[in-house]
This record gives C-alpha cells, sequence and structure tokens, in this order.
C-alpha cells in the first residue's frame, strides 16, 4: 500500500503551514527592525500583539464554530492581572493609588515575564469557571452570553478602584513590550494554534462543529472539547493583555470594550475564522491597510486645514475613516466571501497536481499510481 | 445458515436490549412498548411503514432522544438517560438516514476522528484503524476525497465505515440501502455478512429494501405506529396478515418473492 507514503507526504505538507506563517511574520518584524521608522515599528508590535488575541480567538471560534464577543473581558483581567504583580509597591502608589498598603497584592513583585503568566492565569481561571455554563449554550446565546460577561466584566472594572483604579487611566506601567516580545508570543500563538487544530482533541472539536449529533454518535463529549478550547483561547487573551499593558503603559476599562472587541473580530472573520491562516493574514491585512487608511485620512486633513484647491473640495473632517472603511469591508467579505480571505483553509505547500486532479477516483484505479 | 448464526452469537453472550421503549412527541406516541434483543454477531431487521418509530427507536438507543419510559441495557450495564457520548464508548455505533458527514474533512479523517473518540486512541493508531475500517467496507481509494463531494452512495459507505472505526459491539445502521442500485446491494449485503463474521458486531439494519432485508436479517421486528406487530424469522414474519395488512399497497413483502 502507498498509504504511509502518502501520509509522510501529508506530514510535512502540514508542517509547511506554522514554517511559512512564522517566516511572513518574522520577515514583518526584521522589517520593522531595520528600518529607522518608530511609526511602523510600533504599528508591527500593535500588530503582533493584536495577532495573540486573533489566534487565541481562533483557537475557539475556528475549531467550535461559535462566535465570541467575550474575549476582552479576558483581556481586561489579564492587562490588569499583570501589573498587580509587575509594578513594584512604589509603583503602584503612583500607579493604583486606591489599592490600601496592607494588602498582600500591594507588597507583590514579580518581574515581566512571571507577571505576565500570573495575569493571564487570572483570566484563565476566570475563563474557566464561566466556560463551565458558557459551553452549554450554543449559536447565538452563546454570543450574547460572551458579550454580557464583557458587559460585567467591564463593570467590575470601572468600579473596583481598589485593583483597577475605576474609569480613571493607570499611569506609570514600564515599557517591557517591546517588538521581538510581541513577536516571540505571537510566533507561540501561531504554533500552539496550529497543533491544537491538528490535535486529536482539535479534530473532535471540528467534527462536533460540523455535526454535533454525527460527533457524539462516535463517542466526542462537545461541551467538554469546547471547555478545553475556551480555556486555551482565554490564556492566549489574558497574556495579549499583559503585553499590551505593558506596551502602552497607561489605560483604563474603556480600552478593552466594543470597539477593540470589533477590531479583532473583524481580524479574524476577514481573514478567515476556519484556519490560523485566516488569523495571521486577517490580522497582517487589516494592521497595515489600517494604517496606510490613517495615512491617507491625515494627508486628507491637512489639506482641508491648509486650503489647497483639493482640500476645499472636501465636505468635512474625515474622522472615523479607517473605521468605516474596516466595517464595509467586513461586509464586503460577509458578502461575497463568507469564509474569510483564506476561505478556511491554511497556507501550505501546494499538493501534486497529480494528487488534485485525481480527487474523485473511480473504483477501477484503486492503487494510487504514481504519476 | 441463519440458525447458526444466532447460535455463533449466544456463543458470544454480549446484547443489546430494549424493554418497554416508550417515546412520546408532543402528544404523538412515536414509539409505543417496544422491546427487543439484539445478540452481539446476529443481524435484526426493523421494519415498518414510513413514520412506524424505525429512526426514532434507533435515536433512543443512541441517546439522541431521551426516552419517554423504558429500559435500555447494552452487554448488562444500563445505560437509560445516557448521553449519547457515553453510549457510543460503550460500543454502540450507528448511521443516519439523512447522512451525517463531516463535510470538511476528507473521508479519511471522518474515520479517524471515530477511532480517536470512541477509544482515545493515538492519531497514527487511529489513522492504522481508519484504514483498516476503510478496507472492510472496500472504499480505501477514496481515503483522500473531500467528504463533501462523495455522491450519495458513497456517503452511506463512509458512515459505515466510520460507525465500524469506534470498533463497536452494536452497529445501528438507519437506511444503509436507501438510494442504491441493485448492485450496490449486492455489495452491501457482502458487506454485512463480512462485518458480522469478521468483527462479530450485533447489526440492527432498518431499510424499506426487501432484498437487503431479507438476505441479510437473521430476524425481523416488525413496527407499525410505534408498536410491535411481529417478530421472529424472516420468512414467518412476511406472512404474518398484520405484516401484509400494514404493508398493504406497498407491496414490498407480499409481492417481492425475490428475496433472498
Ligand atoms: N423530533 C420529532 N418531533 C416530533 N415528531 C417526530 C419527531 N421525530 C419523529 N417524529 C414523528 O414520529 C413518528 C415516527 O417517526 P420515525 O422517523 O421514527 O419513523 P420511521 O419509521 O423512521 O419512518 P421512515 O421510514 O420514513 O424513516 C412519525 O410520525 C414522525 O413524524
Ligand atoms: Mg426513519
Amino acid at each position: 500500500m502507498t498509504t504511509s507514503r502518502a501520509t509522510t507526504g501529508e506530514v510535512a505538507r502540514r508542517l509547511s503551514t506554522p514554517i511559512i506563517l512564522l517566516a511572513g511574520l518574522l520577515a514583518l518584524t526584521l522589517l520593522a527592525a531595520v528600518r529607522d521608522d518608530i511609526v511602523f515599528e510600533r504599528v508591527i508590535t500593535v500588530m503582533l500583539i493584536n495577532l495573540v488575541l486573533v489566534v487565541g480567538l481562533q483557537i475557539f471560534m475556528g475549531n467550535s464554530g461559535l462566535g465570541s464577543f467575550g474575549q476582552y473581558a479576558f483581556v481586561t483581567i489579564g492587562a490588569y492581572g499583570s501589573i498587580w504583580f509587575s509594578l513594584t509597591p512604589q509603583q503602584k502608589r503612583v500607579a493604583l493609588p486606591d489599592m490600601p498598603r496592607d494588602w498582600w497584592l500591594y507588597e507583590q513583585h514579580l518581574p515581566f515575564w512571571p507577571s505576565v503568566l500570573v495575569g493571564a492565569l487570572i483570566a484563565t481561571v476566570v475563563g474557566a469557571l464561566i466556560g463551565i455554563a458558557l459551553v452549554r449554550l450554543r449559536g447565538a446565546a452563546f454570543m450574547i452570553a460572551t458579550f454580557a460577561f464583557l458587559i460585567v466584566v467591564n463593570r467590575v472594572a470601572l468600579q473596583w478602584s481598589e485593583v483597577t483604579r475605576g474609569s480613571r487611566t493607570v499611569i506609570g506601567i514600564p515599557k517591557y513590550t517591546g517588538l521581538w516580545t510581541a513577536f516571540i508570543c505571537a510566533a507561540l500563538a501561531v504554533v500552539l494554534a496550529y497543533a491544537f487544530k491538528e490535535s486529536s482533541i482539535g479534530l473532535k472539536l471540528r467534527a462536533s462543529r460540523e455535526d454535533e449529533d454525527a460527533a457524539a454518535s462516535l463517542g466526542v463529549d462537545a461541551p467538554r472539547i469546547r471547555w478545553v478550547a475556551w480555556v486555551i483561547s482565554v490564556f492566549f487573551s489574558g497574556v495579549g493583555g499583559a503585553l499590551w499593558a505593558h506596551f502602552i503603559q497607561q489605560f483604563s476599562p474603556h480600552n478593552f470594550y466594543l470597539a477593540e472587541t470589533f477590531l479583532i473580530v473583524s481580524m479574524l472573520i476577514i481573514g478567515g475564522t476556519g484556519s490560523v491562516s485566516g488569523a495571521v493574514i486577517g490580522t497582517v491585512a487589516v494592521a497595515l491597510a489600517s494604517e496606510q487608511l490613517r495615512q491617507i485620512e491625515n494627508w486628507l486633513n491637512t489639506q482641508r486645514t491648509e486650503g489647497t484647491w483639493f482640500g476645499d473640495l472636501l465636505p468635512f473632517q474625515f474622522v472615523g475613516f479607517t473605521e468605516i472603511v474596516l466595517a464595509v469591508a467586513i461586509i464586503l467579505v460577509l458578502i461575497i466571501r463568507p469564509s474569510g480571505i483564506t476561505g478556511g483553509r491554511e497556507l501550505s505547500w501546494p499538493r501534486r497536481w497529480s494528487r488534485r486532479r485525481q480527487a474523485m477516483p473511480s473504483p477501477a484505479d484503486a492503487p494510487v499510481k504514481p504519476s | 445458515m441463519h440458525q447458526t448464526a444466532i447460535d455463533g452469537a449466544a456463543g458470544r453472550g454480549g446484547q443489546l436490549v430494549a424493554s418497554q421503549l416508550t417515546k412520546d412527541f408532543a402528544g404523538l406516541r412515536a414509539v409505543d412498548g417496544v422491546s427487543f434483543q439484539l445478540a452481539q454477531g446476529e443481524i435484526l431487521g426493523l421494519i415498518g411503514p414510513n413514520g412506524s418509530g424505525k429512526t426514532t427507536t434507533i435515536n433512543l438507543l443512541t441517546g439522541l432522544l431521551r426516552l419517554t419510559s423504558g429500559q435500555i441495557t447494552v452487554n448488562g450495564t444500563d445505560v437509560t438517560g445516557w448521553p449519547p457520548h457515553k453510549i457510543a464508548r460503550r460500543g454502540v455505533a450507528r448511521t443516519f438516514q439523512v447522512v451525517k458527514l463531516f463535510k470538511d474533512f476528507s473521508v479519511r479523517e471522518n474515520v479517524e476522528v471515530a477511532a480517536i473518540s470512541a477509544k482515545g486512541v493515538s492519531r497514527r493508531e487511529a489513522a492504522a484503524r481508519a484504514d483498516r475500517a476503510l478496507e472492510t467496507v472496500g472504499i480505501q481509494h477514496l481515503a483522500d476525497v473531500p467528504a463533501s463531494i462523495l455522491p450519495q452512495g458513497e456517503e452511506r459507505r463512509v458512515e459505515i465505515a466510520r460507525a465500524l472505526a469506534t470498533e463497536p459491539h452494536f452497529l445501528l445502521l438507519d437506511e444503509p440501502g436507501a438510494g442504491l442500485n441493485d448492485a450496490e446491494i449486492e455489495v452491501l449485503l457482502a458487506t454485512l455478512q463480512r462485518i458480522r463474521q469478521e468483527l462479530g458486531c450485533g447489526i440492527l439494519v432498518v431499510d424499506h429494501d426487501m432484498r437487503l432485508i431479507m438476505g441479510v436479517c437473521d430476524r425481523l421486528h416488525v413496527l407499525n405506529y410505534g408498536r410491535t406487530i411481529a417478530e421472529g424469522a424472516p420468512d414467518d414474519v412476511r406472512r404474518e396478515p398484520a405484516v401484509i395488512e400494514a404493508y398493504l399497497g406497498t407491496e414490498v413483502v407480499a409481492g417481492e418473492p425475490a428475496g433472498g
């Protein structure tokens, strides 16, 4: 039988996906590192942090087929959770002035990476608990419940000023997240998401996405497996929040809400929910396009304020141009290509032509002939 | 020949026992006090006119629907009220009247995921089991084809292979012969015999094709309006007045003597 050889080829083809994705990301990161352009470096760093969130979201949405609008609840927890530990007591006095001095938490101080991990783990524990209830829901009910949870966490963060400084901005967080920190986390997220998808648990989850009754009849406990994917996904949301906190250096709960949720969901849908490649391509495409749009927007507005002949033609100041284009893009993608740019496929080394041609062999040529 | 098969099955001991299965759908009693036993190594035909409760019975046995009353045991374990995935892990596999393949997967992946799910084996071992199941059903050549482009007849064969990959003790087939031509029915007949002999599964076959039913079943169980109206050896059952009446006009039992 040719099975074993075909399988080896298949394994190589599958390995090619994460290699291609990582090579692409590495190229962009290197470009940002060597180009002496602070704006571009910033764009790429933000893109890589967003990629951690989008890939994390893909782990859940792509494999389970359920939509989540709740990731920013865990980004919030990851962000605050990490600064509770990364800040020294002196820094906390400025950043979180409402935290009582006699709290155990006030005294804690950890290096950057352990703080990221602890922040992400706090988010994960919360996510794991709420997930027990969530995974019993399906479809619209699930989406609404995740969204409701985002609202809950947001309100709690706004009120609980001992640990969040309430609606006021937390300031004075050291900048630990740089371009390469973001790259390392994004690369890990991509590799893990791909490994999860190809693992037996990923396969089972995708089967239940296709047909939950059929999967159950084979022994798949869909809610339990959905929970596992949810927990992994939440972990990456927490990591993304922690990275973001130490990149932006100041934030409030308002920075983790609707517009941000819309952005990562758009990135995933535009790229294609069904594949890790979709998450990567969507994030890169939206990040680079947004940057271009922002520059165009600036240019147009400058023309107007300077009163050039072209600027005089413009009826109004352009505000939110980027968001509008993004919204239109998502509508177009949903209409023209509902499964995203990648159509749910992974980027990979192409199969040999012969294999693709004989997609539907007849029983007559059952022994696969090498051609 | 039928008799020896039953004797052989008794030797293996395992049984799927349905007692007094009853299922109400808002005002309609779709299954009404149905009892039967399926031994490993035995092939039992579950037949009856459209809407007589055959699919509902399979859904009850696999936990997809909750019983209104009644009891189900698998090899001595009471599985009444268990969720479908737990019943599946006890060795009860099925196919669906309306085929439910994982369309995004290749044929091999469809079967592989079954092996992984039921027994928790590694992916490598699962691939080997998948190949064996595909071979048993005679569709190894389709392994790499996407499930979404299969013709209907092949879809049903993939569903059987998928069920087999769970290495079940009992296999419940809901109209495996639907949409198959005469030659394909012959192949299916041989496949079912082979599954029984090589794997020792107990098989429950629901079908309207009397050539398939008469050709492969050791015993028949006939439903009408959710109730059992006859059971026993195929040749006896087809002469029962109640069965002839239930099928009157549909001529399948009475009018197709070329059965066996
Ligand atoms: N989910 C459901 N809700 C309400 N009624 C149902 C449901 N499923 C089946 N029924 C009804 O129960 C009865 C038995 O249906 P079932 O599908 O079991 O019949 P069947 O013997 O498999 O028929 P067929 O040969 O057409 O497949 C029918 O009257 C059907 O309309
Ligand atoms: Mg039916």
